[in-house]
């Protein structure tokens, strides 16, 4: 829970300092938001119109909720805005990186602590940023720097099973939906849009979504993410 | 019979020993089989683990995971990530021994393959990776270039798959040898029910594939086949064979020799004993048999038969036959004493038709018996020469009273007469068959040495001995008898008179026998000679 609450506390100041620097961008000013929930379910389209014999329906096991903060929810065709760099953390803890998914604007570093009473390393061989920290014991922390957008991976050369994704976005219309799947989105232009829920194993689900100024919008992600053992 | 019956028992006892072996060569198929199945868990076992610890690589892991997200992210994909990840690849596969190394996607198709069969696991076919979450798994795939048999191990970040890590070998002529080399069994590979390797005869492949069989004992091509499976999965089928009839043919050669051997023995025991036995039985019986055929040729019926002592019957058999002999021996002689009784009385009635050979008969016996005794003769000769001379002068019957008793000399024609008698006494004494021995004496008593005897006129050789020894006793007892035409002449006379004549009238040997007979003999006046001449008067 203190995971989620660092989290919420990161994305508060990013959403604050989107909304300090929104007065200054000419769309922003229309104060149109998209707002929404991601759940883990059968999307209604995949969904059998024979709902009376949905005893035959084959159940499919889904992946519990807390897959929800695997999904980063972002405007896909925004055009690129400058914003506030931002600090955010991926630790080390019990063999795994936690959280597994951060999103952050370019120039944003990424911070490494080590938690584990064990070595671990920190590198990724992605386009957007190549790196490897090295190898570094408890309680010391190693960051990354992030000046490209796109998605980066993020892997220990010791323990080949941990992973962690970064992704990096050059506009500010990204969030990562709280425990519940709640996102909003404020200040988002005017106009369609690619709405894109990310979700770690599943990849992309893009949505359209017409902003009109002066409204909210609100919309709704199913995702079929399938349970793990 | 013993033949029939030892051939049926052997017969017996081979079908049935070869069961036997049968079933415990099978047993050992299925021992060696389990061990061998047991080896090749642990086997796959291994290569589960070996793989397992490969797909843990992380640069491996780290490249395919970042070159899919990004992928998904941009749809664009960066190659040098997928060099990356092939690289890796074929550094893994120079560590495993299978034939091919292969990375595949979470959608079943290849990413990136290396290893000597790498060309037949092309990039983007697909390839059947069982479901499920295993984190390793095994099975068959089949791929346009061949069937692979296919030991893989999934790609994950904790509980997200990117991919999967198959090592696969070729189910080819070269695995299905060295399966075979391994369990020292005949391996058969089908796919699909087509056989794709063997290392057996095609018809037997062909036959298993047939039988549609799986496990057991199974008759392929007229020979009993030990069939185990040691794959079967999804098209594929790996079958274990062994030939029982192989397996059994040297171990049943070896009972069947072991069994002839004492076959064979027990004929040869039998028949030797056989033999024995009928020797035991046949040898007295033989003897015995033996023994009577010469009793019988030789006419010695006096003679008894020793018991063999080895059989009861035989020996009760032998006395009762020495009992009969031992009878008839008495009646013969019965019936020989009444001969002689009536021959001795003839003789004597003979004569007594003249007074001055009264005896005469009786005393030459006596001579004879002594000269015979002096020389030697056996005791069978000296009884022919004492009845012999007894009945020396039966021919005398046939002489008529009137020359026997003649005064004065006799005329030719009379002294023709006395010479017949010894040819007339033969054929009389040739009625009786058990005088014959006495023949000769009785019809050889007048041949003189010097061959001019009557009635043949033989030489010295050519005369019986007896009746030679009759000649000279018959002469000395005519000589010292007196006749009526003259007295009778002293013993000493009689005996120059005979050595006078010795080797000319009278056989020299004899003669000598006779002196030596009587030491006193010079003188007639001995009293031991006229004791004994006078007895035999009487």
């Amino acid at each position: 829970m203190s995971i989620g609450a660092r989290n919420s506390v990161l994305l508060a100041a990013a959403v604050l300092g989107l909304m300090a620097t929104s007065g200054t961008h000419p769309i922003a000013q229309e104060r149109s938001s998209v707002r929404g929930r991601v759940s883990i379910g059968i999307p209604v389209s995949a969904r059998r119109a024979t709902s009376t014999y949905s005893r035959n329906v084959p159940t499919v096991a889904l992946a519990s909720e807390s897959e929800l903060r695997h999904v980063v929810v972002y405007l896909k065709d925004a055009p690129r805005t400058p914003s506030p760099t931002m600090r955010a953390e991926i630790r080390q803890r019990n063999e795994n990186f936690v959280p597994r998914v951060v999103a952050v604007t370019v120039g944003s570093t990424v911070d490494f602590p080590n938690d584990d009473p064990i070595y671990h390393n920190v590198f990724s061989l992605s386009r957007t940023k190549t790196f490897d920290l090295g190898r570094f014991p408890k309680g010391k922390s190693r960051g990354e720097r992030f000046d490209k957008p796109g998605v980066v991976k993020v892997f220990c050369q010791i323990h080949s099973h941990m992973s962690a994704t970064v992704m990096v976005f050059d506009h500010p219309w990204f969030i990562v939906p709280d425990e519940g799947g709640t996102f909003e989105l404020p200040n988002v232009p005017t106009g369609m849009h690619q709405l894109t829920a990310w979700h770690e194993r599943l990849g992309d689900t893009t949505m359209a979504v017409r902003v009109e100024p002066g409204r909210t919008e609100t919309i709704d992600f199913v995702l079929p993410v399938p349970a793990q053992p | 019979m013993v033949a029939v019956i030892l051939t049926v028992v052997f017969v017996v006892v081979t079908l049935d020993a070869r069961d036997r072996v049968r079933a415990a060569e099978t047993d050992k198929l299925r021992v060696s089989e389990n061990v061998f199945s047991a080896l090749e868990t642990k086997r796959q076992q291994d290569q589960v683990a070996a793989m397992t610890t490969l797909a843990e690589n992380p640069t491996l892991k780290a490249a395919l995971d970042t070159y899919f997200t990004e992928r998904r992210f941009s749809g664009s994909s960066d190659e040098q990530l997928r060099a990356t990840v092939m690289g890796e690849t074929v550094k893994l596969a120079v560590q495993t021994p299978a034939d091919v190394l292969a990375v595949v996607e979470t959608n079943g198709r290849i990413f990136t393959s290396a290893g000597p069969a790498a060309g037949r696991w092309p990039a983007g076919a697909k390839v059947d990776i069982p479901g499920g979450t295993q984190s390793a798994f095994q099975s068959v795939a089949v791929l346009p270039g061949g069937a692979f048999r296919v030991t893989g191990a999934r790609l994950t970040f904790g509980d997200r798959p990117i991919g999967a890590l198959v090592a696969g070998t070729s189910l080819d002529g070269n695995y299905a040898q060295e399966l075979s080399n391994l369990s020292t069994a005949g391996v058969v590979i089908t796919v699909n029910d087509s056989i794709v390797a063997r290392t057996v005869r095609e018809e037997v492949a062909r036959d298993l594939v047939a039988s549609r069989a799986s496990a057991g004992t199974i008759t392929l091509n007229n020979e009993e086949y030990a069939v185990r499976p040691m794959l079967l999965s999804g098209p594929a089928r790996i079958f274990m064979l062994t030939s029982v009839d192989a397996a059994a043919r040297a171990a049943t050669r070896d009972a069947v020799f072991a069994l002839a051997t004492i076959a064979f023995g027990g004929v040869l025991l039998a028949a030797l004993g056989s033999f024995w036995l009928a020797r035991l039985v046949s040898e007295p019986v033989n003897r015995l048999s033996g023994a009577i055929a010469t009793m019988t040729a030789a006419r010695e019926f006096d003679r008894t038969l020793e018991p063999s002592r080895t059989s009861r019957e035989l020996d009760s058999l032998t006395t009762a036959f020495n009992d009969l002999m031992r009878g008839l021996a008495a009646a013969e002689a019965e019936t020989r004493s009444a001969y002689v009784g009536a021959i001795r009385a003839l003789a004597a009635a003979l004569d007594a038709r003249d007074p001055y050979t009264a005896g005469h008969s009786e005393r030459v016996s006596t001579l004879s018996v002594m000269i015979g005794r002096i020389m030697n003769l056996p005791a069978a000769e000296i009884e022919v020469l004492r009845l012999g001379a007894l009945l020396h002068d039966i021919g005398k019957i046939g002489v008529s009273d009137q020359i026997l008793r003649k005064n004065g000399s006799l005329t030719a024609e009379e002294f023709e007469q006395i010479k017949r008698h010894p040819g007339l006494g033969a054929r009389i004494l040739r009625q009786v068959p058990f005088l014959a021995p006495h023949l000769p004496i009785v019809e050889l008593h007048h041949e003189r040495p010097d061959g001019r005897g009557y009635p043949f006129g033989l030489r010295t050789e050519a005369i019986p001995l007896a009746a030679r020894i009759v000649h000279v006793a018959d002469a000395f007892d005519a000589m010292t008898s007196a006749r009526a035409y003259r007295g009778a002449l002293p013993a000493s006379e009689a005996f120059a008179e005979l050595e006078r004549f010795s080797g000319t009238q009278f056989d020299s040997a004899c003669v000598e026998a006779l002196l030596t007979a009587m030491p006193s003999s010079q003188d007639i006046e001995e009293p031991a000679l006229a004791q004994l001449l006078g007895r035999q008067l009487v």
